[in-house]
């Protein structure tokens, strides 16, 4: 590849005011928190990550993958059977859940990917809600008695509130060092060149295929650890809630609200929409879902470029 | 043996007229306007509750209602498209999946809000009346289901292809700048093509309401199935919501017969994903294909 895109500077001020930001997230817990603030920043620290991985996918090759929640789905219920039926520990049930999700994303991403536009869409969602009507049947199909139908699975009583704290956040660190990686590699030009033009970029010699999949199995890679991380902190799973649509949903809309393709995009979405909803939802127990509707509705319609690209050009307004 | 096949196959059948009634919509907005639209399972929802309350209120038999969910979501979908849906028809299309999703949102949990999750359903003096041909059973009440729903797939081709409107619309979807040159009004053709659409839809729901349970959350379900009719029929070609309608009825018809009725959503799901990885564009090949 030739040196044609001028590589953007590293701004080593933003990486000082982030790495500040992360020393100061990893030593909060030990000074100040109360139980339900580290729940609620261990949640953010979770839809940093979920967004991320979506972000990885979606926001640099420009898919739309609209079943995300599938491999979170099935890193949760990978990590539930592994704990309960068969004994093995959280710390290497989360590698399994991992090559799990990937396993399953290789022949899925193989095949959905050949498509474009709103038939990938749809084909992904299609996944997604038939893992969860496959998880619904699966005992009854086979005639065992391991996934609970939709009863779900109960795991053991975990560790601390601080434990999962640390584990969500290692799981954020994780999705944006593939991120920053992405940002500034050989793979990540191919992805934004997908995005841009790919039969072009096929023209150039990349393989746009290989990449594609490459990248999709990645962010199902990193979103079935989340999953298993998930399934031990909630400890009861059912089909119904971790392949539910609005998980994908919000991965969608953190990241279109933070910018898609960038790197702290699902950051401050995550940060921003977790917070919102954690309000409304102590308020307005009855009309939260609509109210959920109508913020999606609002910031699709004002706010197509997102928090960030709103305040850039609002500031171009004001300037001007 | 025999007859439990036929048996089946009858019903798969008048099943999928009825597939076929509520996803053509579905299929004729994906064609002009390229929306996925994720609210559609909704519009259904709204026709299959207005038959209900007029029902159950004034006691007016559920196909006399047909004019009124028609009307009613016609213009639901018209000012749907004219004020939230053109604001980002122009924009990536994940902007409108997600628009759309915003829309089941809140029309979902508003019905939930208004009706309670009750499920309903509407009994009409004639509901059990059936007849039988060489052993089938047919019921009445499925049978003019059936007949409404051809009739109606059949005369929004015809409005399509035979009227002004309908031109405007296919010149529309061909070409939108030219179609503007030529001066078509594209924001009320697009309008008018999702209050049809919506319209048809929520006529659909009026006939469903005779068929299943209706409650608030039924609309993703409904959505769902539309996907894999239209997918299976091909997007955006009209007939091929019979085909695809047909082609799932009369599977889950079989799965339900033979193997179990839970399997029935797991059926369509892995029908939907197959059709598209292997024939994007239908059955028959006549689907728009990006």
């Amino acid at each position: 590849m030739s040196k044609g895109i001028a590589m953007g500077r590293i701004d080593w001020r933003l990486h000082a005011l982030s790495g500040a930001a992360l020393l100061f997230l990893a030593l909060l817990p030990r000074f100040w928190g109360s139980g339900y603030a580290l729940r609620l920043l261990t949640l953010v620290f979770m839809w940093i990550a979920l967004s991320g991985c979506w972000n990885l996918m979606s926001g640099y090759t420009g898919y739309i993958d609209f079943g995300p929640v599938a491999y979170f789905g099935i890193g949760c219920y990978t990590t539930a059977i592994l704990m309960t039926r068969c004994g093995i520990p959280f710390c290497a049930s989360i590698p399994m859940s991992a090559l799990a999700a990937a396993s399953i994303a290789l022949p899925i991403g193989a095949a959905t990917l050949r498509l474009r536009g709103a038939y990938f869409a749809i084909a992904t969602f299609a996944f997604a809600e038939a893992m969860k009507q496959i998880l619904l049947e699966m005992d009854r199909l086979l005639g065992i008695d391991s996934f609970g139908g939709s009863h779900g699975i109960t795991l053991p009583l975990g560790p601390t509130n601080l434990f999962f704290y640390y584990s969500m956040f290692a799981a954020a660190l994780a999705t944006m060092g593939v991120t920053l990686w992405v940002e500034y590699s050989k793979f990540g030009y191919a992805l934004r060149a997908i995005r841009q033009a790919e039969d072009t970029a096929e023209i150039t010699g990349i393989n746009t295929r290989a990449i594609k999949i490459r990248a999709y199995g990645t962010s199902a890679f990193l979103l079935g650890g989340i999953g298993g991380i998930y399934a031990y902190w909630i400890t009861y799973i059912t089909p119904q809630d971790v392949f539910s649509v609005h998980i994908t949903v919000h991965m969608v809309i953190m990241t279109l609200l933070g910018g898609m393709g960038t790197l702290f995009g699902p950051v401050v979405g995550a940060f921003f929409l977790t917070i919102v909803e954690e309000t409304l939802w102590a308020r307005f127990i009855y009309a939260y879902m609509v109210l959920i509707g109508a913020i999606i509705l609002a910031i699709v319609m004002f706010m197509p470029q997102g928090i960030m690209g709103t305040l850039k050009s609002l500031s171009r307004h004001a300037r001007s | 043996m025999g007859t439990l096949i036929g048996q089946a196959l009858v019903n798969g059948i008048l099943l999928g007229g009825i597939y076929a009634a509520f996803s053509a919509g579905f299929s004729l907005i994906f064609g002009v306007m390229g929306v996925v639209n994720l609210a559609h399972g909704e519009l259904v929802m709204v026709g299959a509750f207005i038959t209900y309350w007029i029902f159950y209120l004034f006691g007016f038999d559920p196909f006399l209602t047909i004019p009124v969910s028609f009307a009613v979501l016609f213009a639901l979908g018209y000012l749907l498209q004219r004020f939230i849906i053109n604001r980002v028809i122009e924009e990536p299309p994940i902007m409108s999946y997600l628009v759309t999703f915003g829309i089941h949102l809140v029309i979902a949990n508003v019905a939930l809000l208004w009706w309670t999750a009750d499920f309903r359903t509407v009994t009409s003096s004639y509901s059990g009346i059936n007849f039988s041909v060489a052993g089938l059973v047919v019921p009445c009440g499925r049978l003019a289901t059936f007949g409404i729903a051809l009739v109606m797939v059949g005369l929004l081709y015809c409005l399509v292809h035979k009227t002004d409107m309908g031109r405007a619309i296919q010149a529309t979807a061909q070409d939108k700048q030219m179609a503007r040159l030529v001066g078509i009004d594209v924001a009320r053709v697009y309008a008018m093509t999702f209050g049809l659409g919506a319209g048809i839809t929520g006529l659909s729901g009026s006939l469903v309401s005779t068929y299943f349970v209706i409650f608030p959350f039924m609309g993703m379900e409904y959505t769902l199935i539309a996907f894999c009719v239209v997918v299976l029929g091909g997007m955006g070609y009209i007939p091929g919501a019979l085909i695809g309608g047909m082609i799932l009825g009369v599977l889950q018809s079989f799965t339900a017969t033979f193997l179990s009725a839970g399997l029935s959503m797991a059926l369509t799901f892995v029908v939907l994903f197959a059709a598209l990885v292997v024939r994007p564009a239908g059955i028959v090949g006549r689907g728009i294909v990006e």
